[in-house]
């Protein structure tokens, strides 16, 4: 590798904080007072959908011990008296791991597929922070509401998910093995 | 393959660990959540000012186009309003001199903070929301959320440029209030959804569709009379209001500093205590 000026280290440092930069604005975005219909509903599970987008594109970016922070700064913020601080950052972590074991699934497939894998994972996701938030505060929470989120976030995914996935193809692991060259993981092609 | 798994099981268990020291130390937590709102509050401020700008231009341009039918049903309501502004300022005169006659005693005055709505506390478990005011400004848990239209809710969490609102419509509020009607107390229960449980002390006898409900002023915390809602569902045990305060479209929400703290902040190094009848879980 050759010395570097300082704008590609600019750049190497840009990419690699690129993926919790945009964690940490929609944990923030979860509250701002959007009024969108549907929409605004939706925006405490996007996180976890950006979560998996950069489990999938870049996951030596997203580490776990910043998702785990992620997701108690989500939890502290969401907030409400009683409710447990610390599930979305389990739900983080998971969401993670599973496309961590199944990325053969998962990458370099056709957009359905990882549409189908962001459905079941994030199912799986909504059914954990319901599951722990009902034990923790001991009451029958109505899951309509969080079925309604998730229906809604299912629908934003191709919208959303694309978009996150431009990070991708700048990989060197996400080029074609001709094409690849020389190059390491993590470093950028030109 | 092994570290990995290892570390997982690292992250999994810490997790955990979060939850349950958030559900023994719960002081530890409402700090940590007190530090994140106002860590977080002036990202959102900013995220905020747009998006309000953009929801009243949204909303101006809606009423550009009923403006004429607006205009006529405000002058109708105006002129009903002075019919009623006639009627209550001989009422005050009246309580007045009543008052002056038997030596009332009235409770504190109430002053008001004016408070911009920052953020929305919003999801499948909460209902609330964040406001620009903090400690600073003299907030303190306990203390009444008010709009133009009624009650809208109490001050939960208290940061030094920030606090959390606890809508009345969260599944954790209890308000003690009074059928204004009928002077019958009840306790008010949110339970997440836009309306709300009135669960009578005596019995449901004499509550009808229609009846006004108004915060009773049990606990201390808040002034008697504040109006909450209306009674629009009333069947055998089962009382639906829908509050007067419409949480789809806060913008701005005055804090009532109610001068006594009442029962709520006896300890101010506890967790926010719930006044007397509100139980928080």
């Amino acid at each position: 590798m050759r010395a570097d000026g300082t704008i590609a280290l600019l750049d190497r440092m840009g990419r690699a904080a690129l993926p919790g930069t945009v964690l940490l604005y929609f944990v923030v975005l979860t509250l701002a007072p959007l009024r969108v219909p549907y929409l605004s509903d939706a925006l405490p599970l996007l996180p976890a959908l950006v979560v998996f987008q950069y489990s999938l594109a870049t996951p030596e970016r997203l580490p776990g011990p910043f998702l785990l922070a992620a997701g108690v700064l989500l939890d502290l913020l969401l907030g409400g008296p009683g409710a447990p601080v610390g599930v979305s950052a389990l739900g983080f972590v998971l969401i993670r791991a599973a496309v961590m074991a199944n990325r053969r699934y998962l990458v370099g497939v056709p957009f359905l597929f990882q549409w189908v894998g962001f459905c079941l994972l994030s199912w799986g996701y909504v059914i954990v922070v319901w599951l722990l938030t009902a034990l923790f505060t001991w009451t029958a929470i109505d899951p309509t509401p969080a079925m309604m989120q998730y229906a809604v976030v299912i629908v934003i995914y191709p919208l959303l998910g694309p978009l996150l996935a431009r990070v991708r193809p700048r990989d060197p692991l996400n080029v074609p093995e001709l094409s690849r060259g020389t190059a390491r993981p993590g470093e950028t092609t030109s | 393959m092994v570290l990995q798994r290892f570390a997982l099981g690292l992250l999994v268990v810490a997790a955990f660990a979060a939850m349950l020291i958030g559900k023994a130390d719960t002081v530890l937590v409402e700090n940590a959540r007190v530090l994140a709102l106002d860590l977080a509050s002036p990202a959102l401020e900013a995220i905020a000012r747009p998006v309000a700008y953009a929801n009243r231009v949204i909303a101006d341009l809606k009423e550009f186009a009923s403006l004429r039918e607006e205009n006529a049903r405000l002058r109708e309501e105006n002129s009903r309003l002075l019919a009623w502004q006639t009627a209550a300022r001989r009422l005050e005169n009246e309580n007045d001199r009543l008052r002056e006659l038997s030596q009332f005693r009235e409770g504190p005055e109430a002053s008001f903070i004016t408070a911009r709505i920052v953020g929305d506390s919003v999801s499948a478990y909460v209902r609330g929301a964040l406001l620009n005011v903090g400690r600073r400004a003299g907030v303190t848990t306990g203390q009444a959320v008010v709009t133009g239209e009624g009650l809208a809710g109490r001050i939960a969490e208290v940061g030094d440029n920030s606090s959390r609102v606890l809508f009345v419509t969260d599944v954790n509020s209890r308000l003690p209030v009074l059928v204004e009607r009928t002077r019958e107390r009840a306790i008010l229960a949110g339970d997440n959804s836009s309306q709300l449980r009135l669960n009578l002390l005596q019995g449901v006898a004499g509550v009808q569709r229609g009846d006004r409900i108004v915060t009773s002023g049990d606990g201390g915390s808040f002034p008697v009379g504040i109006p909450v809602g209306e009674v629009i569902q009333s069947s055998e045990g089962h009382i639906r209001i829908r509050p007067f305060a419409d949480f789809s479209r806060l913008e701005f929400v005055r804090v009532v500093n109610y001068g006594v703290t009442g029962l709520v902040t006896a300890n101010p190094q506890a967790a926010p205590a719930p006044p007397a009848g509100q139980k928080v879980r």
